[in-house]
C-alpha cells in the first residue's frame, strides 16, 4: 500500500474562553503548529453561520489539509453538522478527530497550571497521534431478503407472522404439530378479558389465511441453518401428513372408516391428550391440531393397524396417500423469530400429589379442558399452586401465570356450580398488575377458602374415591383435613420439548433454566446471536398477553434485517492475514459467534452479525485484529503518546482505558461535577473494556506509565454479555506475569464500575493513586 | 532447559488443533497433551529461543534459562507490546535488569 503523508489542520474552539482562561492558548498553538504532519493551526471564532467553517472547508479544497483534529467541547450536533458541512468538500466523516480535553480535567483551575498545561499538551498530541493514522472509511450495504422465519405456531409465532406480513414482508411459519395454535389452542377461558382464546387465535389465522405473503409449514421442524442475517439458508425438514393439503375438505368420511382408536395420554403435550376428558376418543386419522388449522386431516401413522388402508379407500377426494415420505425444503430468510412456546413441568415428578396415580388429580391445562366441557357432580374441590415452581426440588423461578390461572378457573367454576367449595393451597397469591382485581374478587366468593400452606398428604378414599388431603395452614397454625372430589395443581412452565435442539441447530445461548437468553432491558427480544429474535415464552415465563407483546416487539426488532439492506458502520473488525495464525480465539470468545472460516482458513466477521465490540481486538494474541476507525495502532500510539509525563518528579502517571457505555460517563461526570479527580490519570475511550489487548497494556507499562486501570460493567450488565469478564482473566494473567518479573502486580486494575458512580471513580482513582505513589515508580521508566 | 508450563493457567490455546506454541516453535517440539495442555516433548532439543514464552497468549509459559547462564532462581521474562518488548533478567542473587527494544514493524 503506499504510504500516505498525512496532513492535518488543527482547529481549536473555545466559546466563552474557558481553556484561554486555564491555558497559555497561544504558546499552545505555536507549539502544535511545529508538530510533524501538522499544516494548520487555527483558532475558531464560532461555529454558527458557516463563516469560520468555510475558512476551513477552504483549506480541505486547496490540500491544505486532509484530515482535521477539533479542539475543544463539540457536542452530537455540532459534530453531525461539521461532518454533514464538510463532506460536501470532499472530507470523509472518519477522517475527523474530536479532542475534548477538557473532560479529562485538563481546564481544571484547582491543578497546578504546569500540569495544567503539560496534559493539555499531551491529550492534544495523543488525539495527534491518531488522527495521523485516521483512514477514509464508508458505510457497508449488505443485500437483505424480505422474508423471515418464525418457528413455533402458538400464540406469539402468529402474532410476529401476523406484524411481519402487514408490514409486507414474507414470513415461512414453522410448526413441529399438524396445526398451529399452540397451548392457547387448549385454554377455556384466558385473562384479563376472559375471552375464548379460540375467538382471538381464530382472528389471527383468518388474517394470516388471507395474505399470500405466508407460508404454513406444519409438522416441520428446522434442521440446518447457514449464512448470517440478511441471508440465512435455512433448511426445514417435513414430516410426511399422508393427507394432500389440496384436496382435504375435512369431509370426516376418513375418521368414520378409521378402525383405531387412540387412547388418551395421561401427559399432557402428546398428539391425542388435546381431546377432551370424557367424550369421543380420538381416531389415526383426524383433523389438525391443537387448532384446526391447515383444515386438511392428518394422519397419525404409528398408530395405523398394519397393512390398513381404510382411509384410503374411504376418501371421496383421493386426497389420502399413506406412501408419503418426509421431505425437505431450503429457504432463504433474512431474519429468524424463535417462538417456541413452553411445555408445563412433568407434575408427576412431584410425587407427593400423586399425580398420574390417582385420576381425581389433575393439572391446570386438564381443568381448563374440564371446564370447557361437561363437569362431573362436583362438591368440594382443591387448588395447590406453586407445583414444582418455586421449589429449589424441582423450578427456581416463579412461573408467573399460575396464580391467575387458577383465580380465572375458580371464577369459571363458582359461575356454573356455585355451590361448590373451593380451597387454594398457596404460598404466595402472585397477581400482579390489574390482576389484583381478580383476585380481590375471587376473594370474596362465597366458599373460596384460602389456606396458607401447601398439603402434606394426599391419599385417596378407598369407598368413595375422594382424596383425603391433610395440609397446615401456616397462618393459624391449624391442621386441616378435607375430603376433596378433585384436586387441581398449578404446574410450572418449562421451555418446550424441542427447544434444546433448536438452540444446537441456531446455536443459541440458552439460561441456565432452559430458556433462551436475551438482553433483558436494552435488546429484551434479540437473542444474543445478531439476526435471531426470541418471542414469547421461549424466552420467560409469561402471560397470554405479555407473549403477544413480545411478538410484536420481535417482530420490530427484525425488521432491519428484512427491509432489502442492512446498514453496517464501517467501524467493522479487520483481519489482519499477514499476521494471523488461525489460532481460532477469537471464534471462540467472540460473544456473538460472528466469525466464520474464510476460504483460506482464516477467521472473517459476518459483518451483519458484528456488533463491533471489539471483543476480537483484545482477544487476540498477535494484536492481528483491528476494529477499523479505532485500530490498534492507533491506540497503541495514543498509548506511547500518553506516557511522555506531564506531572512533577515522582508523582504516578495512570492510563485508564473506560469502557464508553458506563465508565466513560462516570469519569466525565466526575470532571463536570466537579469532583476532585486525581490529575495524573488520562483515559481512553474504548467501544468495551474487552477491547484492551495485553499488549496496549504492556506498552504502557513498558513506555514508563505507572499503572493501568481497566475500567467496565458490573458483571451481568456487559452490553456485549462477557467482555469485561474476558477482560478480567486477561488482566489477571497480566498480573501474574508482572509479579514474575518482580513488578507489583497491582500496577494492573481491572475494576466493575457504573455509569453513575462518578463518586466511585473518583474514590477508585485517588486510591489507585496513592498506592502507585507507595509503590514507586515504574521499574521500566527510563 | 526447557520451557515450563503452568498447567493451570494454559487453557490450549481453546483446545485447537494447533496452540500457538506448537505454531511457533522452530524444533516442532511443543505439542498438546490428552488434557489439551500445551509440553515440551524432547526437552532436550530446546534451544530456549523463547518464542513459545513470548506468543503464549495467557502467560503460561515460563523458559528455565540453561544453568550456562545462571542457576536457579534466575530468569528471563519477556513481555509482549503491541510494538515493544520488554525483557526483565533476574540473576542468582535475585538482582533484577530491564531492557526495553520497540519492535517497530510489528504493528505494519
Amino acid at each position: 500500500m503506499e504510504k500516505v503523508v498525512p496532513k492535518i489542520g488543527i482547529f481549536v474552539r473555545d466559546p466563552g474562553g474557558r481553556m484561554a482562561a486555564s491555558l497559555d492558548l497561544p504558546g499552545m498553538l505555536k507549539r502544535l503548529g511545529k508538530a510533524k504532519n501538522v499544516t494548520r493551526v487555527c483558532l475558531l471564532a464560532d461555529l454558527a453561520g458557516n463563516a469560520s467553517l468555510s475558512s476551513v472547508a477552504e483549506g480541505i479544497r486547496n490540500g491544505e489539509y486532509d484530515r482535521v483534529l477539533w479542539v475543544g467541547r463539540f457536542n452530537t450536533e455540532q459534530q453531525k453538522a461539521v461532518e454533514g458541512y464538510l463532506e460536501g468538500f470532499g472530507l470523509n466523516k472518519y477522517l475527523h478527530m474530536w479532542c475534548d480535553i477538557e473532560e479529562q480535567g485538563a481546564l481544571n483551575q484547582k491543578v497546578a497550571s504546569e500540569v495544567r498545561e503539560k496534559k493539555a499538551l499531551r491529550l492534544i498530541q495523543m488525539a495527534l497521534a491518531r488522527t495521523r493514522l485516521l483512514e477514509p472509511l464508508a458505510p457497508l450495504e449488505i443485500p437483505a431478503v424480505d422474508a423471515a422465519m418464525v418457528v413455533g405456531g402458538g400464540i406469539a409465532g402468529l402474532q410476529t407472522a401476523l406484524s411481519l406480513v402487514e408490514l409486507g414482508k414474507k414470513v415461512h411459519l414453522v410448526e413441529k404439530e399438524s396445526g398451529v395454535g399452540g397451548k392457547v389452542a387448549a385454554l377455556h377461558r384466558f385473562y384479563p378479558r376472559l375471552c375464548d382464546p379460540l375467538c382471538g387465535l381464530q382472528f389471527v389465522v383468518d388474517r394470516l389465511r388471507a395474505s399470500d405473503r405466508i407460508h404454513f409449514h406444519t409438522l416441520s421442524q428446522v434442521v440446518s441453518i447457514d449464512g448470517g442475517p440478511g441471508r440465512f439458508q435455512v433448511r426445514i425438514s417435513r414430516r410426511p401428513r399422508f393427507v394432500d393439503l389440496q384436496r382435504c375438505n375435512a369431509c370426516g368420511e376418513c375418521v368414520e372408516a378409521c378402525p383405531v382408536e387412540i387412547p388418551r395420554t395421561p401427559e399432557y403435550g402428546a398428539f391425542g391428550s388435546w381431546a377432551p376428558l370424557e367424550g369421543a376418543p380420538r381416531k389415526a386419522i383426524g383433523p389438525a391440531c391443537p387448532m384446526s388449522f391447515p383444515t386438511a386431516f392428518v394422519v397419525q401413522r404409528e398408530h395405523c393397524a398394519p397393512g390398513c388402508k381404510e382411509c384410503e379407500i374411504a376418501c371421496p377426494a383421493g386426497a389420502v396417500n399413506l406412501e408419503e415420505t418426509a421431505t425437505h425444503e431450503d429457504v432463504e430468510v433474512g431474519a429468524i423469530f424463535v417462538t417456541t412456546g413452553w411445555d408445563p413441568y412433568p407434575l408427576s415428578r412431584v410425587e407427593e400429589f400423586g399425580y398420574g396415580l390417582y385420576p381425581r388429580v389433575l393439572s391446570n391445562l386438564e381443568m381448563e379442558r374440564l371446564l370447557g366441557g361437561d363437569l362431573p357432580p362436583l362438591d368440594e374441590v382443591g387448588f395447590i399452586q406453586c407445583v414444582g415452581s418455586r421449589d429449589e426440588r424441582h423450578l427456581h423461578y416463579c412461573s408467573t401465570v399460575c396464580c391467575s390461572a387458577t383465580l380465572k378457573q375458580i371464577r369459571f367454576l363458582k359461575d356454573r356450580m356455585p355451590h361448590v367449595r373451593c380451597y387454594v393451597f398457596y404460598q404466595d397469591i402472585r397477581s400482579p398488575g390489574f390482576q389484583e382485581e381478580l383476585y380481590q374478587e375471587v376473594k370474596a366468593l362465597e366458599g373460596v377458602i384460602f389456606v396458607r400452606g401447601t398439603p402434606s398428604t394426599v391419599r385417596p378414599d378407598g369407598d368413595s374415591g375422594r382424596l383425603m388431603v391433610r395440609a397446615e395452614d401456616t397462618l393459624s397454625g391449624k391442621e386441616i383435613r378435607l375430603a376433596l372430589d378433585l384436586l387441581v395443581l398449578a404446574g410450572g412452565m418449562v421451555p418446550s420439548r424441542g427447544t434444546e435442539e433448536l438452540a444446537q441447530v441456531l446455536n443459541l445461548p440458552r439460561n441456565r433454566w432452559g430458556f433462551f437468553e436475551a438482553h433483558l432491558q436494552c435488546h429484551p427480544e434479540e437473542s444474543q446471536r445478531t439476526g435471531i429474535y426470541v418471542g414469547g415464552c421461549s424466552r420467560e415465563p409469561m402471560n397470554v398477553s405479555q407473549s403477544i407483546d413480545s411478538a410484536h416487539r420481535a417482530a420490530m426488532e427484525g425488521l432491519a434485517f428484512l427491509s432489502g439492506t442492512v446498514l453496517v458502520s464501517p467501524t467493522y473488525p479487520l483481519v489482519d492475514k499477514t499476521k494471523c495464525d488461525k489460532c481460532k480465539r477469537c471464534m471462540e470468545e467472540c460473544p456473538f459467534a460472528a466469525f466464520h472460516f474464510d476460504r483460506e482458513g482464516f477467521p472473517e466477521p459476518d459483518l451483519a452479525k458484528c456488533r463491533q465490540c471489539g471483543n476480537c481486538v483484545g482477544i487476540c494474541p498477535l494484536a492481528a485484529v483491528s476494529l477499523r476507525h479505532m485500530t490498534i495502532k492507533q491506540i497503541a500510539a495514543q498509548v506511547q503518546e500518553a506516557a511522555a509525563s506531564f506531572l512533577p518528579e515522582g508523582e504516578p502517571q495512570v492510563l485508564a482505558f473506560l469502557c464508553q457505555n458506563d465508565a466513560y460517563h462516570a469519569a466525565r461526570a466526575a470532571v463536570e461535577q466537579g469532583l476532585p479527580v486525581p490529575p495524573n490519570v488520562i483515559f481512553v475511550k474504548v467501544p468495551c473494556a474487552g477491547y484492551v489487548n495485553n499488549a496496549l497494556i504492556a506498552d504502557a507499562l513498558a513506555f514508563g506509565i505507572d499503572g493501568v486501570l481497566i475500567a467496565g460493567c458490573q458483571d451481568g450488565q456487559c452490553h456485549y454479555v462477557t467482555g469485561n469478564q474476558l477482560v478480567r482473566k486477561r488482566s489477571d494473567d497480566l498480573s501474574d506475569k508482572l509479579q514474575k518479573m518482580m513488578i507489583e502486580r497491582d500496577r494492573v486494575r481491572f475494576v466493575n464500575l457504573e455509569i453513575r458512580d462518578s463518586v466511585g471513580y473518583v474514590e477508585l482513582t485517588r486510591s489507585f493513586v496513592e498506592e502507585l505513589m507507595a509503590m514507586g515508580p515504574n521499574p521500566f521508566k527510563l | 532447559m526447557p520451557p515450563k508450563v503452568d498447567r493451570e493457567k494454559c487453557d490450549g490455546c481453546k483446545a485447537q488443533q494447533e496452540p500457538l506454541c506448537e505454531q511457533v516453535c522452530p524444533g516442532d517440539l511443543m505439542t498438546l497433551d490428552d488434557e489439551k495442555k500445551a509440553y515440551c516433548r524432547m526437552p532436550r532439543d530446546c534451544w530456549d529461543c523463547m518464542s513459545c514464552t513470548k506468543a503464549c497468549p495467557v502467560g503460561a509459559i515460563e523458559t528455565r534459562i540453561p544453568y550456562q547462564l545462571g542457576y536457579h532462581p534466575a530468569k528471563l521474562i519477556p513481555m509482549m507490546g503491541t510494538n515493544t518488548i520488554t525483557w526483565t533478567c533476574i540473576d542468582i542473587n535475585g538482582k533484577v535488569e530491564r531492557f526495553r527494544y520497540i519492535n517497530r514493524g510489528r504493528l505494519d
